[in-house]
Parts: structure tokens; C-alpha cells; sequence
């Protein structure tokens, strides 16, 4: 007798409502979809906890209390890219090879607990990047930005030359600019652990590394509906064990670890008898289920595990209640660092400039602590000049983006990386804040230019610049030289993308750790000209 | 005499009378034919873009003259900037519409129109309204963004430049007609006709690199010139160019000046430019270096120009 089967299918439908938007997004290079799917990104929990949405929190939170953990199976697209590969791994193998190949395995509550402490304890020190490497969503995004958009744009390129050839130019040929080594082995290390764990241990990331995962755990094990056993109808046969993903079902004793499970009803699916459901199970039973658990899997280890489990989760509770105020907290002791480390700048040498973030994002020190890397201003940029980092400026600016004017700059009005920032990273500002922020100044090196050494004119910087802070001055003879007014630089890199002295270009953004508000240019007055001849 | 005969000669006679002699006439007493001359450059002064169009093509010999049926013929406007129309940092829109519907109607078999942008090139097709344009006449508007678009050719007579990746549009058309706008430049003084061709070239760089305003002349040496120049001066950028910050920086002259004599055209667009500006020939040094690779004339008296006031 099945029973409940929509379930599973339900839960794929709700998957797919929420990751091909995701996934079409982060791979859409010629910006097709509207800016406002990014609201898919802001309901994700880690972007969600570091901007402090309490209402998304809470709503996951309740979620999560509810039903369990649908949150990994529908609403995480690095939950949902997981079932993908282990879709795509069980393709053409027979069930037992393919989908009924886990067994039950005794949860790493100690690591996945640790690893969410510490997560969060580093966070509320300014230290983002356990939380980077581990948040689900980031590396989700880092592997779609990174290997999944090139190879769409490859695609599209082979097409858009086949129409070529027919005079239609609805697609266009593109370039890959914006991947960086750095970005590329951070997505091929993720999808790599992605594969091989999917492979031979369905979920173990998300019950194991995933602190998302873990402080849902923290809720979903008193979750009101939850799958358990009908002791009547099971045979005993496993199916269902095997089935697992999260490998939570112990098919001998019964039991089904909620903490672990994420609700994808395979397990429902496979039982032929109905000897699995998922039915409201009052709060007071749930005391007995986690006996029957301890007692379970925790025979020969002894009551230790239990009592540090317990320990555990009491702090773990705490924190995870204190999430909201984690992002202000680490707000004021990275502003006390940056303090320190200004001064410290200001002492060692002036070769190695900062990176320069993008606008909206205020100072380098709050960028470093609130982005993590998930590469959706990398991919939105419609001039792709946000580029991950490497290690160039540091551990803890590792992959998040910076402007690199190399051959492209800031386009004057455009505030699509601060629109589709999930972590608010890269704070929402209008037009006019954005012309008039200033990330860094142009700073001019005559030696180096072209009008100088070569005695040629140029003027490629001034051509570029939307505010005429660089600007053309009388040199020698019809010369004219670039000449810089700091009040009026934006850092937009429209200067320094178009240099074309090499190796190193003659004008240069130098990064503002603080941005800055400059006027706007002043509006000159309108003289009506009157010519009624040709001159000629 | 038949019926038929006399009608016939009746017909004859009849055209003969209403002929006008006046011509022959003068002729006959000057002993000079005076046929009426294409002239080597139009100016028009008054109108719309597209009445202006039709004035200085029909006085140049019709559009016919320069497309020929079947052709595949390039138009090149100015879209380098992310800038509206009245702002004057792009091509008229409405005068690259006119172009391209004359261009079909001459027969043309297809007619493209690109431009090698500096801002993001989807901006600039878009907010220029050189895209809707082309696309309401009925024309191709092609993609100049990548390098894949762009075939290398030998450029011979240069002095700087031998060699440039030209956009393949160009390199297959059968012809190619130059739509500059008139604007104040910040590194070549002026762009205007030969400023323009740096849009048709993958790597502007190299220009920029070996002597901007000689490379400028050299891109022009290239064997395939446009039939003809257009130069759009309805609204001219006279300071701040070539982005230009607001509408302070754009003057109203509504003129357009059609020659296939590049330097000559550039030459009276200059003149025409120091009506609202001041600014000397020297400076604009890739007229005098055009005129050294004989590509035209900077002295517009040994030219005939045909003046229009609307």
C-alpha cells in the first residue's frame, strides 16, 4: 500500500520552482532575466544571518520546526545541485548500484557541531572565512559562476556563429573574462566534494560540513511533522536504509534520525508497504525518539557522546539564537581592527595598494566581513570588471570580488552589484549615490605616459572619464597632458582600463579602504549657439 | 502625308518647342559647354537629418550613383557612447535611418550597420537609438564586441600602422558609406570622418601606443574607402568630447556635409567647428599626415562645394 508518494514529487517540483531561477541567474551572461530573481538569493540562510534579516530567519526557523528540514531538499541550490549529481550517478544502474547503494551511519554530531561553533565563533571575530568555504549557497554559486556559466557561453558561441553565418546576430559571441584561477579551483575543489561524497555518502556534506545544515539540525530534531516508522506494516527489509541519502534511517531498530533527515520522502517512495510516513508527531514523543536513538547508536559509546552532545547543543541553541546579532557584532570588532590595521598601513610600505570594492559595499573591512564569495556581482556585472581574488591581498580577501580595471571599468550609473547582493555586502544605493561614491582615485604617473615619452597625443584616459576628473591641459606645442581633480574622481577605472602604456599603465585607481562622497559635476549652463554659416 | 505620319511629327515638334535652349544658348555665346557638374562636396545647412540627406545625396547624383543593386553595403555611424541622442556623443539617429532606407531602396541586398563601442556596446546601440533605427528601415545592426569579429588586413601605405584587425562587415561589403558626428575629442583634437575609422578596428591600443594621429591617417590608407562621407553636424559636442558631460557641452548647428573626399570633408568640418570653438589645424595634426598619404585635400578652394541653405 503506498501512501503519501506525491510527497517526493511535490518536494521535486518545489526543487526545480527554486533552483533553475537560481541556476538560470548565476549562468544568464547576456543579463535575459530581470535583477529581481535575486529575492531566490536573499532568502538563502547564510546571506540571510549576515545581514541580519531577522523575518527570513525566523520564517526558516519556524520552517524548519514545522516540517523538518525542507530547507536542504528545495529552498538550498547546493542541496538540490547534490540530488542533481546523484540523479545523474544513478542513471543507467540497476536500483541496488544506483539509488539503493547508502547504509545507516551514526551522525558526526562532534564535527559538525565543532565546525558550526567554531563557523560562528570566527564570524563574531571578523573572520569570515570558514563561513565562506563552508556556506552552501556561496559555493554553489562560486561553481555555477565558475564552470557552469563558461560553459553556456561557450555554447552560445558556437551558436551565435552558426546564426552568424544565416545574418542573425540574436546572439552574440562573448568572451569568459571574469573567471580567475583562484575562483575556478575553489568551484572544482566544491564540486569535486560534491561528487565524491554524493557518490559514496549521499548528504554527508550537508550533515557533516554545512553549518547551514547544522544549525538546522539544531530545529529540525523537534520538527512536528517528521518521517517515522509504522512498526506494523515495515518488513524489515532495508529499502528505505538504502534509500537515504542522509543516511539517517536505522532500518533495524527503526528509527530516523531528524536531525540528519532532509526530507526528500525516498524513503517513502521505496516502501512498497507504507511502513514509512510523514505525519505530525506531537512535540512530547519526540523525547522518546531521541532516547531511542541515543540508546541505538550510542550502545558502546558510551554515555560521554550523549552528555557532550548535550553540552553541545545547549551552546549551539544559544548561538543560533544569537544569530541576528552576530553581523552587528562583527560590524564593531572589524571596525576596531580596521582601525589598527589603517594605522599599520599607513606605517608599512605604499607598493602593495588594497583591492578596490565594489561601490555600495562602504569600507574594505566591512566588505571583507560581510561577502562571501558567492560570485553573483561577479556575474551580474554588465561590464565584467568584478573579478574574484587570489591570494594577492590576502587570506581573508580570498575570492571575494574586487575592480580590476584591466579591460573594462565601473559603468558611471549602474548599481546592478549592490541590487543583486544577497549578504548586503555591497549595500543598495541610487544612481545619484553611486556617481557621486568614490571607491578609490586616479593617480597619474607623467612619466610613464604617452605624451611624455613618445611626444604623441592620447588623451585615451580623459575620452573615458563620465566626470572629466581627468581632464586634458596645454602641454608642450598642441600637446595636451591628462591632469586629475580628486574632488571629482569616482574611481570608476575608466582611465586605467584604457591606458595603453604596458607594463604598467600611467594612470591608476588607487583603492579608498573608505569610500568616499564627491560632488557631482556641476551642471554648466546651456548657451544657445547661433551659426548660420559654414565657415568653409 | 498619312494620319499617322503627321501625328508622329506633330508629337515631335511639339517636344522640340517646349525644349529649353537656354543652355545651348549660353554656350553657344560663352563657347563653353556648361553641363552640370557633380559637385565634390555638399553642405547643407536648416533642415531635418533625413531632409538634409535627401538634398546633398540628390545633388551628388542620387544614392544610386554609389549603391548599385544587390550590393551589401556598410553603414558606419558613430555609437561609441552610452549617451542619448541629444547629447550629440553618437551618429543622429534619424540620419542613419534615412541612410539605411536609401540604401534598400537602391536595391541594396543587405545593409549593416556596426560600431566598435567604447561603454558597454548594448548600452550604446540601445540608448544611441541607432539599433531601433536600423532595425525600423529595415537593416542589420551587428555586434562589434569581441575580437572573433574582426580579420586581419594589410595596410600598406602606413607610415605607423601595417596591419589592423578590421570588423569582417566591412572587410566582405561591396561598400561602405563613413556617418561621423562632429565632436570636440579629447585626444585627436576633433573626431570627425577619419576619426571615425578607429570604430572599425579591433585594437585601438596599438593607436594609442604609436602615435595616435598618425595611425589615424594610416587606418584610412586602407584599399577600401567608403563611397561616400556623411558627416552629421545637426548637433555638434564643442567641449568635454568625446563622452561630453551635459547638454552645456552640445551645440544645435543642424548641418551635414556629404563629400567622398575625406580630408576635404574633415577640413570643412573643422572650419565649420571653430564657428562655435576655436581650434587649429595644427592640433588636428591627421589632416595635414592624411593629406601627406594623399587621401585628400585640407585646401578647400581646389574643390567644388555646393552650399544649401534650407
Amino acid at each position: 500500500m503506498k501512501r503519501y508518494n506525491y510527497l517526493k514529487g511535490l518536494r521535486v517540483f518545489l526543487a526545480i520552482l527554486f533552483f533553475v531561477p537560481i541556476l538560470l541567474f548565476f549562468v544568464d551572461f547576456a543579463g535575459v532575466l530581470p535583477n529581481d530573481v535575486h529575492t531566490l538569493l536573499h532568502i538563502q540562510l547564510m546571506p540571510a544571518l549576515l545581514c541580519g534579516a531577522a523575518g527570513i530567519i525566523v520564517f526558516q526557523i519556524v520552517l524548519a520546526l514545522l516540517f523538518g528540514r525542507i530547507y536542504c531538499s528545495v529552498i538550498c541550490p547546493a542541496g538540490v545541485l547534490q540530488d542533481v549529481i546523484n540523479r545523474l550517478f544513478c542513471i543507467g544502474k540497476k536500483k541496488k548500484k544506483g539509488i539503493r547503494r547508502f547504509k545507516y551511519h551514526k551522525a558526526a554530531n562532534v564535527l559538525r557541531y565543532s565546525l558550526l561553533l567554531i563557523t560562528v565563533v570566527l564570524g563574531i571575530f571578523g573572520f569570515m572565512g570558514l563561513a565562506m568555504l563552508l556556506d552552501p549557497y556561496s559555493n554553489f554559486g562560486r561553481i555555477a559562476t565558475n564552470l557552469f556559466r563558461p560553459v553556456v557561453m561557450w555554447g552560445n558561441n558556437i551558436l551565435a556563429d552558426l546564426l552568424m553565418k544565416m545574418d542573425n546576430y540574436s546572439l552574440y559571441h562573448v568572451t569568459v573574462s571574469t573567471v580567475t584561477a583562484s575562483g575556478l579551483i575553489a568551484a572544482i575543489a566544491a564540486l569535486l566534494v560534491f561528487i565524491v561524497l554524493v557518490i559514496f555518502r549521499g548528504r554527508l556534506f550537508c550533515n557533516t560540513l554545512c553549518p547551514v545544515g547544522a544549525l538546522l539540525s539544531l530545529v529540525s530534531r523537534y520538527s512536528f511533522f517528521r518521517i517515522s516508522f509504522d512498526k506494523d506494516a515495515c518488513t524489515h527489509c532495508g529499502n528505505c536504509e538504502h534509500t537515504c541519502k542522509a543516511e539517517a534511517i536505522n532500518s533495524k531498530d527503526l528509527t530516523v534520525d531528524t536531525s540528519r533527515c532532509v526530507d526528500c520522502f525516498n524513503c517513502i517512495s521505496s516502501c512498497a508497504k507504507g511502513g514509512l510516513q510523514y505525519r505530525f508527531k506531537p512535540f512530547s514523543k519526540k523525547e522518546e525518539t531521541a532516547v531511542d536513538t541515543i540508546q541505538a547508536t550510542g550502545k558502546d559509546n558510551i554515555s560521554y557522546s550523549a552528555n557532550s552532545r548535550r553540552t553541545f547543543l545547549a551552546t549551539t541553541a544559544t548561538v543560533a539564537v544569537s544569530m541576528p546579532i552576530v553581523s552587528v557584532l562583527a560590524d564593531e570588532v572589524s571596525q576596531g581592527k580596521g582601525h589598527r590595521e589603517r594605522k599599520r598601513n599607513r606605517n608599512c610600505n605604499r607598493e602593495q595598494w588594497p583591492p578596490i570594492t565594489p561601490p555600495g559595499s562602504i569600507s574594505l573591512e566591512r566588505f571583507k566581513d560581510k561577502c562571501t564569495a558567492c560570485h553573483i556581482c561577479v556575474v551580474r556585472c554588465p561590464s565584467q570588471v568584478l573579478r574574484p581574488a587570489g591570494l594577492e591581498y590576502g587570506f581573508d580577501y580570498m575570492l571575494k570580488p574586487r575592480l580590476a580595471y584591466v579591460s573594462s571599468y565601473c559603468n558611471y550609473e549602474c548599481t546592478v552589484c549592490a541590487d543583486v547582493c544577497p549578504t548586503r555586502a555591497i549595500m543598495p544605493l541610487t544612481k545619484e549615490e553611486k556617481a557621486t561614491t568614490q571607491v578609490g582615485i586616479a593617480t597619474f604617473f607623467i612619466n610613464r605616459c604617452i605624451v611624455k615619452t613618445e611626444g604623441t597625443d592620447c588623451g585615451a584616459c580623459s575620452e573615458h572619464c563620465p566626470t572629466q576628473a581627468v581632464h586634458m591641459v596645454p602641454y608642450e606645442g598642441t600637446l595636451t597632458i591628462p591632469s586629475i581633480d580628486p574632488d571629482l574622481c569616482i574611481g570608476c577605472g575608466g582611465c586605467e582600463s584604457i591606458c595603453p602604456v604596458r607594463p604598467m599603465r600611467a594612470i591608476i585607481i588607487k583603492a579608498n579602504t573608505e569610500h568616499k562622497f564627491v560632488e557631482k559635476p556641476k551642471e554648466e549652463e546651456v548657451k544657445k549657439v547661433e551659426v548660420d554659416d559654414f565657415g568653409f | 502625308m498619312k494620319r499617322r505620319d503627321f501625328l508622329k511629327t506633330s508629337v515631335v515638334a511639339g517636344a522640340a518647342l517646349s525644349l529649353n535652349f537656354e543652355g545651348l544658348q549660353a554656350a553657344l555665346i560663352t563657347n563653353t559647354v556648361a553641363v552640370e557638374q557633380i559637385p565634390d562636396m555638399v553642405a547643407v545647412m536648416g533642415g531635418e537629418p533625413e531632409v538634409m540627406l535627401d538634398k546633398a545625396i540628390e545633388t551628388l547624383g542620387g544614392i544610386g550613383k554609389y549603391v548599385k543593386k544587390g550590393q551589401k553595403v556598410v553603414i558606419k555611424p558613430n555609437i561609441g557612447w552610452d549617451r542619448s541622442p541629444e547629447m550629440a556623443g553618437n551618429t543622429n539617429p534619424k540620419l542613419v535611418k534615412a541612410l539605411v532606407q536609401k540604401c534598400l531602396a537602391a536595391g541594396a541586398e543587405k545593409v549593416t550597420v556596426f560600431d566598435h563601442t567604447c561603454d558597454n556596446w548594448q548600452k550604446c546601440y540601445e540608448t544611441s537609438g541607432i539599433a531601433a533605427a536600423v532595425k525600423e528601415a529595415g537593416g542589420i545592426i551587428m555586434p562589434g564586441n569581441d575580437e572573433k569579429y574582426y580579420k586581419e588586413v594589410s595596410i600598406p601605405n602606413g607610415v605607423n600602422l601595417k596591419s589592423a584587425k578590421i570588423h569582417e562587415a566591412l572587410v566582405e561589403a561591396d561598400v561602405w558609406i563613413n556617418v561621423p558626428v562632429l565632436k570636440n575629442h579629447g585626444g585627436a583634437k576633433m573626431t570627425c570622418a577619419m576619426k571615425n575609422y578607429m570604430g572599425i578596428v579591433w585594437d585601438r591600443r596599438f593607436f594609442h601606443q604609436n602615435d595616435l594621429q598618425q595611425c589615424i591617417a594610416d587606418i584610412c590608407t586602407w584599399q577600401k574607402k567608403p563611397v561616400l562621407n556623411i558627416v552629421d553636424a545637426y548637433r555638434i559636442m564643442h567641449q568635454n568630447g568625446p563622452q561630453g558631460k551635459s547638454a552645456a557641452d552640445v551645440a544645435v548647428l543642424k548641418s551635414l556635409i556629404v563629400s567622398p573626399n575625406i580630408v576635404a570633408i574633415d577640413t570643412a568640418a573643422l572650419k565649420l567647428f571653430n564657428q562655435v570653438k576655436k581650434l587649429d589645424m595644427e592640433a588636428v595634426s591627421h589632416l595635414e599626415k592624411g593629406e601627406n598619404l594623399k587621401l585628400g585635400s585640407t585646401d578647400l578652394d581646389k574643390i567644388t562645394i555646393k552650399r544649401i541653405k534650407i
